[in-house]
């Protein structure tokens, strides 16, 4: 697959709100209408739909159709993309695919959820049989049991953790869009005295549910060239690992598919960690912003900690993370969350970052995390590393 | 020092039963364990599924009783949760290790903060549902 031969033309973002009054196909033509200003495409141009999975449709079994026809969208190819919070990211490699195999030329990206508002989810999973009867919450509790297994056969610097929330906080508070109930500064410790939600995992560790919407427009890098397009961002390389050891009984908790995912997504773009210029990883918990740095090969397994006390993760500092804020600090809108660091990096590498631009824009490593399962960590890890059109 | 809730007065929500989980659901009610084991990989798998996770074979499974002993793998206190466990926080979960090499997440009962860590050694506590099958949770060994 020629996932260079794709451009990322135009990105769309809403304000992310506690609770939204629009709805979620609303929220879908605020995004449409951003990316065809920004761009100068017409609507008709677009054939191709590609949206993440959300809350809000999930009990629609023809949610990408339904979508293109309130949208009013004629298209060649048209789909869901349900790898949970993955699916932004994946959505972008997908895009990239069907418009290399020739499926569609143009392809819109919407990542829509208003899951506070309006949940329609009934997960028919595992959690029915083997979680809903001994009152485990999902998420935390899976984060708790991650965590405390860590602690107890690596070692864990709550305070490195800490140090992870007050940087993205302080790019939440430079960030117009982020949740506003979020935009207060914190220290290291307000994050190690917030309540514990499931011990260890703290307040302060944890999302806030939101709703709020985001997009992309993926076309040809070629077209994109022909009509003049000056600021494109390409996606490079990407990598994607559901279910990592699925054939083990039992797993280290602590290992996650970004190796995997990363090592291919690194060697197609022909870079390392060291060449990274900006991370934006999936951060639903701040535990797995370290973990993620481990599998990726910022560091080894097991010194997280010791790598997050000697580096900066300020806008400004050694290593930008995740410069909107990261849901952890911007709200996470559903399950179209994993939008939110996507168009930040893309926003960043299209220069257009304002109070929080970062100084290197050469590159941008972003991923997903997606689907809890069964005692083990997540099913679906992704990576994708973004350039500005060179 | 906190007191940890055994949740013994929860009505809890009755697990939903697939078809080819009905043999694990069928025997807790004489609480017995039961779980699937592969003859082929030689290695036993956890939660019930409806094919082997080794050899993608459902044909190569087969029940086997086992005596649910185990050890505390990971844990973790509840300080939240929804109806009907609010209101009964804290209380245990916990991933364990079941001595036949399968992970299985429960709630502890009958354990004090002091007593609970990783590697903890723990054996069944059944709890019975309301529909007369009972839930598979754990104890210290040394209750």
């Amino acid at each position: 697959m020629a996932l260079h031969d794709a451009a990322i033309v135009a990105y769309g973002e809403t304000r992310i709100v506690p609770v939204s009054d629009r709805d979620v196909w609303q929220l879908g033509a605020d995004i449409l209408e951003q990316l065809l200003d920004r761009s100068g495409f017409e609507k008709g141009e677009i054939d191709g739909l590609i949206l993440s999975s959300s809350m809000t449709g999930a009990g629609n079994p023809f949610w990408s159709q339904t979508t293109a026809d309130y949208l009013a969208l004629e298209l060649d190819f048209c789909q869901t993309v349900d790898i949970g919070g993955s699916s932004p990211v994946g959505a972008v490699a997908r895009a990239a695919a069907a418009i290399d195999a020739g499926l569609a030329t143009t392809v819109l990206c919407p990542y829509a959820d208003t899951a506070v508002a309006e949940s329609n989810a009934r997960g028919r999973a595992y959690n029915q049989e083997w979680t809903g009867p001994i009152g485990y919450l999902g998420p935390p509790a899976a984060f708790g049991f991650i965590t405390r297994y860590y602690e107890e056969h690596y070692g864990l610097d709550y305070r490195a953790l800490g140090k992870l929330a007050v940087a993205q906080r302080e790019h939440a508070i430079l960030n117009d869009l982020a949740c506003e109930k979020l935009r207060k500064p914190i220290t290291v410790d307000d994050y190690i005295a917030s309540r514990m939600i499931n011990d260890p995992v703290r307040l302060l560790d944890s999302v806030m549910p939101c709703d709020g919407a985001s997009g992309l427009l993926i076309t040809g890098r070629r077209a994109a060239e022909k009509r003049g397009l000056d600021k494109c961002v390409i996606p490079v390389g990407y990598g994607e690992r559901t279910n990592l050891n699925a054939a083990r009984p039992i797993v280290d908790p602590t290992e996650t598919g970004h190796a995997a995912a990363g090592a291919k997504c690194f060697a197609q773009a022909g870079m390392a960690p060291s060449d990274i210029a900006s991370f934006h990883p999936y951060d639903d918990f701040i535990i797995a912003i370290m973990m993620q740095l481990e599998m990726l090969g910022f560091c080894q397994h097991g010194q997280g900690s010791a790598f997050i006390r000697e580096t900066g993760f300020r806008f400004d500092e050694d290593l930008p993370l995740n410069t909107g804020g990261g849901q952890i600090s911007a709200g996470q809108a559903g399950l179209a969350g994993g939008g939110t660091n996507l168009i930040e990096a893309v926003r960043q590498l299209f220069g257009e970052g304002g109070a929080r631009q970062v100084k290197d824009r050469r590159n941008a490593l972003v991923t997903g995390i997606g689907g809890i399962p069964y005692g083990r960590n997540w099913n679906t890890s992704a990576a994708m590393i973004l350039t500005p059109d060179a | 020092m906190t007191q940890f809730n055994d949740l013994a007065d929860v009505e809890r929500p009755l697990p939903v039963e697939r078809s080819f989980s009905k043999p694990f659901w069928e025997a807790t009610r004489e609480k017995r364990l039961l779980i699937q084991y592969d003859r082929v990989a030689q290695a036993y798998q956890f939660y019930p599924r409806p094919t082997s996770i080794y050899t993608g074979k459902a044909s190569n499974l087969e029940w086997r009783e086992v005596s649910g002993r185990g050890q505390v793998f990971s844990y973790t206190i509840a300080r939240r949760a929804r109806p009907p466990f609010r209101e009964h926080e804290p209380f245990w979960l916990a991933l364990v290790t079941l001595d036949e090499g399968v992970n299985v997440m429960a709630n502890v009962v009958g354990c004090t903060q002091e007593q609970m860590a990783i590697g903890l050694r723990v054996k069944p506590h059944w709890q019975p549902l309301s529909d007369g099958r009972n839930l598979l949770l754990f104890e210290p060994e040394n209750a």
